[in-house]
């Protein structure tokens, strides 16, 4: 192996001309048409789910979360081209932060989860969850007059 | 995409040339992103610790961000929905200034980036306009126990809007964190419409079709469809779950 420092012009490598750039766009285009109806179901089943009593249900989260996912790789790989890259480029960025932020997830949800058990919860936190509930459940008092209890300070005018 | 040089996997890693097939300055660009995103992630993730502590009480988006400009009735959804649509259309029309640059088409990265910055600045105004409903609150308000330091107790009072101590919406914590994390991420989008004013009128003067390339423009590029997919997240998180 011989050492040679005529390193290659790497800002000039992703250049293309006319033809090459036609089709990219069209696939840009194409992304962004796919990102444009991902983000309207997701409102669309955001502003239904209410009323259909969907909220907080485990397949609504699956749904959002895989949506979210796909859109954020679409931005990651088609717009800024790490799809396109060295593979091990792609596993250098990937690879580690994925598998903190798994890590990361998975310990603060669970952590949260356990402490959040009322048989967890520190005296300071118990007050805070009682105040709550019991200012929800006393809303006509003070506050907004809601003839639906189970929403936190719903706005009707 | 297209690697000009040879590239042999096996030989990459023998030295004389980059084992990436990339530049130092878009690899550092990778490598500040990743920081950054871990920056993101953590405070997500706390977002969900606290979330999940308090989820009885924890407030629902749909009955907080009702309002849309010059609509009298209450739209849940429907300005985060057009704040998510304005970033992900400026995110466009970063990727066509890049790919204009790489023809080395002047004129196409100058229109393309101006539209970036415009998309940029009208997300910015929104999110001040979402802040600014969100502190001010509903007319009606609502009952809330706030520390009285006269008497040292807890007096129940009615709250309109959010701050950091005291939220008309429900917890408390539930505003820190909107107001935290969007606010942060308000602050990368207002740099980034910043820097990506600095590469427009480096371009607008010539600068890099003197150095015959524009890879300054990719590179900003990269930070700014960053920004979009922290949104993404945020989106997500704070206004659909």
């Amino acid at each position: 192996m011989e050492f040679h420092d005529d390193y290659p012009e790497y800002e000039k490598m992703a250049t293309h001309d006319e033809v090459a750039g036609k089709k990219l766009r069209r696939t840009l285009w194409n992304v962004f048409w796919i990102m444009l109806v991902i983000t309207i179901s997701e409102l669309v089943v955001g502003f239904i789910a209410p009323g259909k009593g969907w909220t907080g249900s485990i397949y609504l989260k699956v749904f959002f979360i895989s949506f979210t996912i796909a859109k954020a790789a679409y931005i990651v790989m088609v717009f800024m081209h790490l799809g396109h890259e060295v593979k091990f480029f792609k596993f250098t960025i990937l690879l580690p932060y994925i598998t903190f932020m798994l890590y990361c997830i998975f310990i603060c949800l669970n952590e949260g989860t356990y402490s959040g058990k009322p048989a967890n919860r520190t005296p300071i936190d118990a007050l805070l969850v009682k105040q709550q509930v019991d200012l929800r459940a006393h809303k006509h008092h003070g506050g907004g007059e809601q003839e639906n209890v189970a929403e936190p300070a719903a706005e009707h005018h | 995409m297209s690697h000009s040089v040879e590239y042999d996997p096996k030989e990459a890693w023998n030295g004389g040339q980059s084992p990436f097939r990339l530049s130092y300055g878009k690899i550092f660009m990778w490598f500040f992103l990743i920081s950054d995103a871990l920056t993101f992630g953590g405070l997500l993730s706390a977002y969900g610790f606290i979330r999940h502590k308090y989820s009885d009480v924890w407030p629902k988006a749909e009955n907080v961000f009702t309002h849309f400009p010059f609509v009298e009735h209450h739209i849940p959804l429907a300005y985060v929905g057009l704040m998510t649509f304005i970033l992900i259309m400026s995110s466009v029309t970063m990727v066509l200034a890049v790919e204009a640059g790489h023809r080395n088409h002047k004129r196409g990265v100058l229109i393309w980036m101006f539209w970036t910055i415009i998309g940029g600045l009208a997300f910015v105004g929104s999110q001040a306009w979402e802040w600014y409903h969100f502190i001010e609150g509903t007319d009606v308000g609502a009952l809330r126990w706030v520390w009285d330091p006269e008497t040292s107790h807890y007096v129940q009072k009615t709250i309109y809007g959010a701050n950091m101590t005291v939220n008309e919406y429900g917890a408390p914590q539930f505003a820190n964190f909107f107001f935290f994390i969007t606010g942060f991420h308000g602050t990368h989008v207002f740099s980034g419409v910043v820097i990506n004013f600095v590469i427009f009128m480096n371009a607008l003067m010539g600068t890099y079709e003197r150095r015959g390339h524009y890879e300054m423009v990719e590179k900003v590029g990269l930070y700014w469809h960053f920004v979009d997919l922290v949104w993404v997240f945020v989106f997500t998180f704070f206004y659909l779950l």
